[in-house]
């Protein structure tokens, strides 16, 4: 008797185990308060429980999500959202025009404070115009306001959950989407389960547990037992080997951090185009890509990578020495060229390994650059001095263009509102990219927008105010029992599509 | 007795106000603007100002302090900057895992330790010596990383014995009290045998054996005893230092406990956790010393009189 009972309990022990994914993150979240999750591991839990009004495809398209629909209005400065009719959140709450203003205000709000509000700060007010209707009054005219609202951290929560836990709700969320929030053990997991009503297609998988694993070669193991169905951020020298292991696939997927190194463009020797394109000729990427990345990475086509709303290839630098050395000779400078180069240790996947290759292969043309590194806060302190103050000659630096559209990735960066303490500290300026980059943000039509930013991205490509490096690639295993998990661009991992075989 | 006591907690107070200082200066004396790496690498001009004040960041040093040391002094330990919530209620819920993982790794050392070094005491210069000694060499030089990666790879991935990582049956705590464990068993193992050897070469021990005593009563009951004294200190101690030094061990094993937490915390520079965690750590390693020494005092009288 007790024999058979301890059977059953196993069986259905097993079975349970069959129905749940478990998908090992690096750790755990932080907060499951949509606006206040900055890191990965938060914004993925978040995103299986909390939905965004739109949604950005892993191809770079911005589709409706809890919207229906929108339009621009009074030259852009006027975006009304239709919303979805019939979905309510997991606590019964209705989802409608007051949750949508409750959430936007509360995102935008100082007493939050969240980390993200940046990405709404055009926003002035939100008005109910019926149940079911918003109307968004902008300050400027703002189109990425369509990507921002793909953001995880926009997601709209249940208004009365919130207000009922207020800072309990972190531990607590409360959202609309296709699994909700059963429990989380700090440290050890966070389960979720399938929402039965949910508004759209039903997950297949009943149940997705996450759990924080932080040693990268743990986490291999775990996939290699089947003690968890997926592992993110695989460490490069357990590749091969999971390579070669039939049970478990492994998937690379670009990510929308680009690596770069900058030139102060306003000062001598870089302040030539010239000598810019003749170091961006002078260093062997597929070389660095190959050998100091172990093949992990995406050689860049342009200053923001695929993935992102506004994206197109415009070029490459081949790698050419002969070229390089002529360019520097047009250029009138004299060669053994000294230069200092500012490179982070430990920041970026491999940083200062690539700085060491590209020292070795400027050489090669005459230019001598010594390696200058400093602790990540110095180095961020450094880079961000105004002009007059700032001593940089050419540092590494990623940029993360989170908000899926190529206006933060590219406005930033290179306008010349910009500069340093701003996010330009090259110190670019080019009328044009001014002008392409200011129109992009009125410009309410997507192609119209495309168009800009391809004409941006190219003047941005030949003027070369970047030595163009790569975008960095997530490796992740998934056991080949499941079927459908989706790894996003924007380091999100998500199960709601997946299945098992 | 109990004056010694006292007068130890009383010197204990001075060294803890020095790690609340030493913790408190760490952090704000690494290089970078705290406010620019908390707000991460979106943060606009009104995004650092709001942070700055939220932490009271903008206020000058012995400031900070003062109102630092005053909230301390209530139990409040300040707001963690990541996930904003109390830096207490973080610690409570990992530090009783650091807790139950440095008690089993303990365990696992006295259980196993102190047994190999009163073998390889009997029979000194034997081929068990030498075997136990080089194991406890082995065992005291090991990286500890390299042999929890090993044991996963070993038992959890090739025999498939005890689950990889994380924290929930007993079999989840086997491999990571082993590894955590591994340092301490090979020095109390050393401890056992050369306090042992000292002891059976006494006098005494030459009388209980000349009137006739059995071997076994001779070592159990009469060497054992005195040759444990030293062996009690080191094990207290060692104890505090795998309270404070599990993080790696948790960190492979990915084991929900303080150096988990800790870890983290570093990495985005949460510094009201990071010094959290760090005077937790360091005030529970001077209470154990404390405990180890008092203990000391009541199991040999002589320490009291100094």
């Amino acid at each position: 008797m007790r024999k058979s009972l301890l059977a059953l309990a196993l069986l259905a022990l097993t079975g349970a185990l069959a129905q749940r994914l478990v998908v090992a993150q690096g750790t755990d979240p932080i907060t499951l308060d949509a606006p206040l999750a900055q890191d990965s591991p938060s914004a993925t839990v978040v995103t299986h429980i909390s939905e965004t009004l739109f949604e950005l495809t892993p191809e770079g398209r911005i589709v409706p999500l809890l919207a229906e629909g929108h339009s621009f209005s009074d030259g852009g400065r006027t975006l009304v959202i239709r919303l979805k009719r019939g979905i309510t959140f997991h606590d019964g709450t209705p989802f409608n025009a007051e949750a949508v203003k409750f959430n936007l205000e509360r995102f935008i709000s100082r007493e939050l404070a969240s980390p993200f509000a940046f990405l709404l700060s055009e926003l002035e007010r939100v008005e109910v115009v019926d149940s079911h209707t918003v109307r968004l009054r902008l300050k400027n005219p703002f189109a990425p306001i369509l990507a921002h609202l793909t953001h995880s951290s926009t997601a709209i929560q249940s208004p009365t959950a919130i207000q009922r836990l207020g800072a309990q709700y972190r531990d607590n969320p409360v959202g609309t989407g296709p699994y909700r929030f059963q429990a989380w053990q700090k440290g050890q997991f966070v389960d979720l389960v399938r929402n039965e009503a949910y508004w759209g297609e039903k997950p297949p998988i009943p149940q997705v547990r996450f759990i924080p694993v932080p040693e990268g070669t743990t986490r291999v193991a775990l996939v290699e037992t089947g003690q968890a169905h997926v592992a993110v951020r695989i460490p490069p020298q357990d590749i091969a080997r999971l390579q070669a292991n039939r049970a478990i696939e492994v998937v690379r997927t670009p990510s929308l951090r680009t690596i770069y190194i900058y030139f102060n463009t306003q000062r001598p020797p870089f302040n030539d185009a010239r000598v810019r394109q003749a170091l961006n000729h002078a260093v062997n990427k597929e070389e660095i890509l190959q050998f100091v990345l172990g093949g992990i990475g995406r050689i860049s086509d342009a200053p923001i990578a695929p993935g992102i709303f506004g994206y197109s290839p415009v070029g490459r630098y081949e790698y050419n020495p002969q070229r390089a050395q002529e360019l520097l000779r047009q250029a009138g400078v004299a060669t053994p060229l000294r230069i200092t180069l500012h490179c982070p240790t430990g920041r970026y996947f491999q940083d200062i390994q690539v700085c060491e290759a590209i020292q070795g292969q400027l050489r090669r043309i005459g230019v001598e650059a010594s390696i200058q590194t400093l602790e990540w806060g110095a180095y961020l302190q450094e880079t961000q001095r105004p002009l007059k103050e700032n001593r940089i000659q050419m540092a590494m630096l990623g940029w993360g263009t989170v908000t899926g559209d190529a206006d933060y990735g590219l406005y930033p960066l290179f306008h010349s509102s910009q500069w340093a303490p701003g996010f330009n500290r090259a110190f670019y300026r080019n009328p044009q990219v001014d002008q392409l980059l200011a129109q992009a943000r009125i410009s309410t039509l997507p192609q119209g927008r495309q168009q800009l930013y391809r004409e941006a991205m190219t003047r941005i490509w030949q003027d070369a105010p970047w030595l163009f490096l790569h975008s960095e690639v997530q490796v992740t295993a998934i056991r080949q029992e499941v079927q459908g998990f989706l790894v996003h661009p924007t380091e999100r991992y998500l199960a709601y599509k997946a299945r098992f075989r | 007795m109990l004056a010694y006591a006292l007068r130890r907690l009383l010197i204990a107070v001075p060294t803890l106000f020095g790690v609340v200082l030493l913790v408190f200066l760490m952090v704000r004396l690494a290089p970078g603007d705290p406010a620019v790496l908390l707000a991460g690498e979106f943060a606009t001009p009104e995004t650092l100002e709001a942070i700055r004040a939220r932490y009271g960041l903008d206020r000058p040093l012995p400031e900070q302090f003062l109102i630092y040391l005053g909230a301390l002094l209530q139990g409040d330990l300040g707001e963690s900057a990541r996930s904003r919530r109390p830096v207490l209620e973080e610690i409570k819920t990992y530090f009783p895992n650091t807790v139950e993982l440095a008690s089993a790794a303990i365990l696992v050392a006295l259980l196993t330790g102190i047994p190999l070094g009163i073998l390889a005491a009997l029979r000194p210069g034997s081929g068990l010596d030498l075997g136990v000694m080089v194991l406890a060499l082995i065992g005291v030089s090991m990286p500890v990383f390299w042999f929890g990666l090993l044991a996963i790879l070993i038992f959890s991935v090739q025999l498939g014995w005890f689950p990889v990582a994380g924290k929930g049956t007993l079999a989840h705590l086997v491999l990571p009290a082993i590894t955590l464990g591994v340092n301490a068993t090979a020095l109390l193992a050393r401890m056992t045998r050369g306090a042992l050897l000292e002891v059976l070469s006494q006098d005494y021990i030459r009388t209980a054996r000349a009137k006739g005593l059995a071997e076994r009563v001779v070592v159990f009951k009469h060497a054992l005893r005195n040759a444990l004294i030293p062996v009690v200190t080191v094990a207290g101690l060692e104890f505090g230092s795998l309270l404070a030094g599990a993080v790696i061990t948790e960190t492979i094993f990915a084991w929900p406990g303080l150096g988990q937490l800790l870890v983290g915390s570093i990495l985005a520079r949460d510094y009201p956790v990071v010094q959290g965690a760090v005077l937790l750590v360091a005030t529970t390693f001077i209470l154990v010393n404390l405990l180890v020494d008092l203990l000391y005092a009541w199991i040999d009288p002589r320490v009291r009189y100094d």
